[in-house]
Protein backbone atom coordinates (compact mmCIF):
# COMPACT_ATOMS: atom_id res chain seq x y z
CA UNK A 1 0.00 0.00 0.00
CA UNK A 2 1.20 3.46 -0.78
CA UNK A 3 -0.36 6.86 -0.54
CA UNK A 4 -2.17 8.10 -3.62
CA UNK A 5 -0.01 11.17 -4.30
CA UNK A 6 -2.50 12.75 -6.70
CA UNK A 7 -5.45 12.40 -4.32
CA UNK A 8 -3.32 13.52 -1.37
CA UNK A 9 -2.29 16.73 -3.16
CA UNK A 10 -5.85 17.41 -4.28
CA UNK A 11 -7.08 17.01 -0.72
CA UNK A 12 -4.31 19.29 0.57
CA UNK A 13 -5.15 21.96 -2.04
CA UNK A 14 -8.87 21.78 -1.24
CA UNK A 15 -8.16 22.15 2.49
CA UNK A 16 -5.94 25.15 1.79
CA UNK A 17 -8.66 26.80 -0.32
CA UNK A 18 -11.30 26.15 2.33
CA UNK A 19 -9.01 27.54 5.05
CA UNK A 20 -8.53 30.78 3.09
CA UNK A 21 -12.31 31.05 2.58
CA UNK A 22 -12.71 30.74 6.34
CA UNK A 23 -10.18 33.55 6.91
CA UNK A 24 -12.15 35.85 4.57
CA UNK A 25 -15.40 35.09 6.41
CA UNK A 26 -13.68 35.61 9.76
CA UNK A 27 -12.38 39.03 8.67
CA UNK A 28 -15.94 39.98 7.59
CA UNK A 29 -17.08 39.11 11.12
CA UNK A 30 -14.18 41.04 12.70
CA UNK A 31 -14.91 44.15 10.64
CA UNK A 32 -18.53 44.36 11.75
CA UNK A 33 -17.90 43.38 15.39
CA UNK A 34 -17.07 46.02 18.04
CA UNK A 35 -13.50 45.85 19.40
CA UNK A 36 -14.70 45.04 22.89
CA UNK A 37 -16.49 41.92 21.65
CA UNK A 38 -14.04 40.44 19.11
CA UNK A 39 -11.00 41.13 21.29
CA UNK A 40 -12.66 39.39 24.24
CA UNK A 41 -13.26 36.29 22.10
CA UNK A 42 -9.73 36.54 20.68
CA UNK A 43 -8.04 36.99 24.07
CA UNK A 44 -9.98 33.97 25.39
CA UNK A 45 -8.93 31.92 22.35
CA UNK A 46 -5.26 32.87 22.82
CA UNK A 47 -5.42 32.02 26.53
CA UNK A 48 -6.36 28.38 25.84
CA UNK B 1 -13.66 46.72 14.43
CA UNK B 2 -12.97 50.35 15.09
CA UNK B 3 -9.53 51.77 14.33
CA UNK B 4 -7.93 55.02 13.22
CA UNK B 5 -5.54 54.44 10.37
CA UNK B 6 -2.88 56.68 8.85
CA UNK B 7 0.38 55.97 7.01
CA UNK B 8 2.44 56.24 10.19
CA UNK B 9 0.01 55.31 12.98
CA UNK B 10 -2.80 52.90 13.72
CA UNK B 11 -4.87 53.52 16.81
CA UNK B 12 -7.36 51.12 18.38
CA UNK B 13 -8.78 50.00 21.69
CA UNK B 14 -9.17 46.35 22.52
CA UNK B 15 -8.95 43.83 25.33
CA UNK B 16 -5.33 42.72 25.49
CA UNK B 17 -4.50 39.02 25.17
CA UNK B 18 -1.72 37.45 27.27
CA UNK B 19 0.45 37.56 24.14
CA UNK B 20 -0.24 41.30 23.69
CA UNK B 21 0.79 41.93 27.30
CA UNK B 22 4.01 39.97 26.78
CA UNK B 23 4.81 42.02 23.67
CA UNK B 24 3.94 45.42 25.13
CA UNK B 25 5.96 44.77 28.33
CA UNK B 26 9.07 43.83 26.36
CA UNK B 27 8.77 46.70 23.88
CA UNK B 28 8.38 49.24 26.66
CA UNK B 29 11.86 48.33 27.85
CA UNK B 30 13.26 48.93 24.35
CA UNK B 31 11.41 52.26 24.24
CA UNK B 32 12.81 53.24 27.65
CA UNK B 33 16.31 52.37 26.45
CA UNK B 34 15.72 54.44 23.29
CA UNK B 35 16.37 51.48 21.02
CA UNK B 36 14.55 51.45 17.69
CA UNK B 37 12.79 48.24 16.75
CA UNK B 38 10.07 46.87 14.52
CA UNK B 39 7.86 43.84 15.00
CA UNK B 40 7.43 41.77 11.86
CA UNK B 41 5.77 38.54 10.76
CA UNK B 42 2.99 36.62 12.55
CA UNK B 43 2.29 38.87 15.51
CA UNK B 44 1.44 41.74 13.14
CA UNK B 45 -1.58 39.70 12.04
CA UNK B 46 -2.34 38.31 15.51
CA UNK B 47 -2.52 41.73 17.19
CA UNK B 48 -5.34 42.65 14.77
CA UNK B 49 -7.28 39.49 15.59
CA UNK B 50 -5.88 36.68 13.41
CA UNK B 51 -7.22 33.45 14.86
CA UNK B 52 -3.95 31.71 15.63
CA UNK B 53 -1.26 31.81 18.28
CA UNK B 54 2.51 31.80 17.94
CA UNK B 55 5.48 30.58 19.94
CA UNK B 56 7.68 33.49 18.92
CA UNK B 57 7.46 37.17 18.12
CA UNK B 58 9.92 38.36 15.49
CA UNK B 59 11.57 41.66 16.31
CA UNK B 60 14.19 43.51 14.29
CA UNK B 61 16.28 45.84 16.42
CA UNK B 62 18.57 48.56 15.11
CA UNK B 63 22.27 47.67 15.25
CA UNK B 64 23.51 48.96 18.58
CA UNK B 65 27.02 48.99 20.08
CA UNK B 66 27.88 46.31 22.62
CA UNK B 67 27.74 48.74 25.58
CA UNK B 68 24.16 49.63 24.78
CA UNK B 69 23.26 45.97 24.32
CA UNK B 70 24.81 45.11 27.69
CA UNK B 71 22.74 47.84 29.37
CA UNK B 72 19.62 46.40 27.74
CA UNK B 73 20.64 42.87 28.77
CA UNK B 74 21.04 43.93 32.42
CA UNK B 75 17.61 45.53 32.33
CA UNK B 76 15.99 42.52 30.65
CA UNK B 77 17.54 39.92 32.96
CA UNK B 78 15.33 41.03 35.85
CA UNK B 79 12.25 39.57 34.11
CA UNK B 80 13.49 37.70 31.06
CA UNK B 81 16.07 35.11 30.15
CA UNK B 82 17.97 34.52 26.96
CA UNK B 83 17.33 30.97 25.74
CA UNK B 84 20.59 30.78 23.78
CA UNK B 85 23.19 31.85 26.33
CA UNK B 86 23.68 33.39 29.76
CA UNK B 87 26.47 35.64 28.54
CA UNK B 88 25.70 39.00 26.92
CA UNK B 89 29.04 38.97 25.07
CA UNK B 90 28.19 35.60 23.48
CA UNK B 91 24.70 36.80 22.58
CA UNK B 92 26.11 39.92 20.95
CA UNK B 93 29.29 38.71 19.24
CA UNK B 94 28.46 35.09 18.44
CA UNK B 95 24.79 35.46 17.58
CA UNK B 96 23.64 38.99 16.74
CA UNK B 97 26.84 40.14 15.02
CA UNK B 98 26.78 36.89 13.02
CA UNK B 99 23.27 37.72 11.81
CA UNK B 100 21.68 35.08 14.02
CA UNK B 101 18.77 35.76 16.34
CA UNK B 102 18.70 35.30 20.10
CA UNK B 103 15.51 34.42 21.95
CA UNK B 104 14.19 36.02 25.12
CA UNK B 105 11.33 34.58 27.17
CA UNK B 106 9.96 35.41 30.59
CA UNK B 107 12.09 33.64 33.19
CA UNK B 108 11.29 29.92 33.29
CA UNK B 109 8.58 30.10 30.61
CA UNK B 110 10.35 29.38 27.26
CA UNK B 111 7.20 30.24 25.25
CA UNK B 112 6.25 32.71 24.04
CA UNK B 113 9.60 34.25 23.24
CA UNK B 114 11.05 37.13 21.25
CA UNK B 115 13.22 36.26 18.30
CA UNK B 116 15.53 39.25 18.57
CA UNK B 117 17.78 40.10 15.64
CA UNK B 118 19.64 42.90 13.91
CA UNK B 119 18.60 43.82 10.34
CA UNK B 120 19.91 41.33 7.77
CA UNK B 121 18.13 42.02 4.52
CA UNK B 122 17.27 45.30 2.74
CA UNK B 123 13.61 44.75 3.60
CA UNK B 124 14.52 44.56 7.32
CA UNK B 125 16.10 48.02 7.13
CA UNK B 126 13.14 49.40 5.16
CA UNK B 127 10.77 47.92 7.72
CA UNK B 128 12.72 49.48 10.58
CA UNK B 129 12.93 52.89 8.91
CA UNK B 130 9.25 52.95 7.90
CA UNK B 131 7.66 51.33 10.92
CA UNK B 132 4.07 52.08 11.87
CA UNK B 133 3.27 53.10 15.43
CA UNK B 134 0.45 50.96 16.79
CA UNK B 135 -1.31 52.55 19.74
CA UNK B 136 -3.59 50.50 21.93
CA UNK B 137 -5.00 52.31 24.95
CA UNK B 138 -2.03 54.14 26.45
CA UNK B 139 0.55 51.70 25.10
CA UNK B 140 2.48 51.65 21.86
CA UNK B 141 4.66 49.46 19.73
CA UNK B 142 6.17 49.64 16.26
CA UNK B 143 5.13 47.23 13.53
CA UNK B 144 6.15 46.65 9.95
CA UNK B 145 4.32 48.62 7.23
CA UNK B 146 1.20 46.62 6.33
CA UNK B 147 1.90 46.52 2.56
CA UNK B 148 5.37 45.05 3.12
CA UNK B 149 4.04 42.62 5.70
CA UNK B 150 1.37 41.21 3.38
CA UNK B 151 3.77 40.68 0.48
CA UNK B 152 6.51 39.23 2.70
CA UNK B 153 4.00 36.67 3.97
CA UNK B 154 2.99 35.79 0.40
CA UNK B 155 6.65 35.18 -0.45
CA UNK B 156 6.86 32.53 2.29
CA UNK B 157 4.02 30.62 0.53
CA UNK B 158 3.06 28.22 3.36
CA UNK B 159 -0.64 27.89 4.24
CA UNK B 160 -0.07 29.67 7.57
CA UNK B 161 1.85 32.55 5.98
CA UNK B 162 -0.46 33.06 3.01
CA UNK B 163 -3.30 32.88 5.55
CA UNK B 164 -1.69 35.76 7.46
CA UNK B 165 -1.35 37.70 4.18
CA UNK B 166 -5.01 37.13 3.26
CA UNK B 167 -6.08 38.15 6.77
CA UNK B 168 -4.16 41.47 6.65
CA UNK B 169 -5.15 42.16 3.04
CA UNK B 170 -8.86 41.63 3.71
CA UNK B 171 -8.67 43.76 6.85
CA UNK B 172 -6.71 46.66 5.31
CA UNK B 173 -7.46 46.48 1.56
CA UNK B 174 -9.35 49.79 1.53
CA UNK B 175 -6.46 51.48 3.34
CA UNK B 176 -3.26 50.12 1.83
CA UNK B 177 -1.19 52.16 -0.63
CA UNK B 178 -1.69 50.40 -3.98
CA UNK B 179 1.53 51.66 -5.55
CA UNK B 180 3.68 50.63 -2.58
CA UNK B 181 1.91 47.27 -2.55
CA UNK B 182 2.53 46.65 -6.28
CA UNK B 183 6.18 47.63 -5.87
CA UNK B 184 6.63 45.06 -3.12
CA UNK B 185 4.90 42.40 -5.26
CA UNK B 186 7.47 43.11 -8.00
CA UNK B 187 10.40 43.29 -5.53
CA UNK B 188 9.64 39.88 -4.02
CA UNK B 189 8.70 38.37 -7.42
CA UNK B 190 5.47 36.89 -6.07
CA UNK B 191 4.16 34.00 -8.18
CA UNK B 192 0.92 34.49 -10.10
CA UNK B 193 -0.83 31.54 -8.39
CA UNK B 194 -0.07 33.00 -4.95
CA UNK B 195 -1.39 36.44 -5.98
CA UNK B 196 -4.58 34.69 -7.14
CA UNK B 197 -4.93 33.11 -3.70
CA UNK B 198 -4.74 36.57 -2.17
CA UNK B 199 -7.38 38.10 -4.39
CA UNK B 200 -8.77 36.72 -7.65
CA UNK B 201 -9.46 40.24 -8.87
CA UNK B 202 -6.07 41.68 -7.92
CA UNK B 203 -4.42 41.11 -11.34
CA UNK B 204 -7.04 43.25 -13.07
CA UNK B 205 -6.54 46.23 -10.72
Amino acid sequence: MAVNEKKFKMNKDENRKEHFEFIRKYVEWLKKTPNKKWSKVHAKFLSK
Amino acid sequence: MEMKFSKKTIEMNKILSPLDKFVFDFCRILDDEKIRYVIVSGYVAIVFGRSRNTEDVDIIVEKIPYEKFERLWNRLKKKYECLNTNEPKTAYYEYLKNKTAVRFSRKGEVIPNFEFKFPKMDEDVISLNNSVELRIKNKRLFISPIELQIVYKLKLESEKDVGDAIFLYELFKEKIDEETFKNWIAYFKIKENIIKELDESYGSK
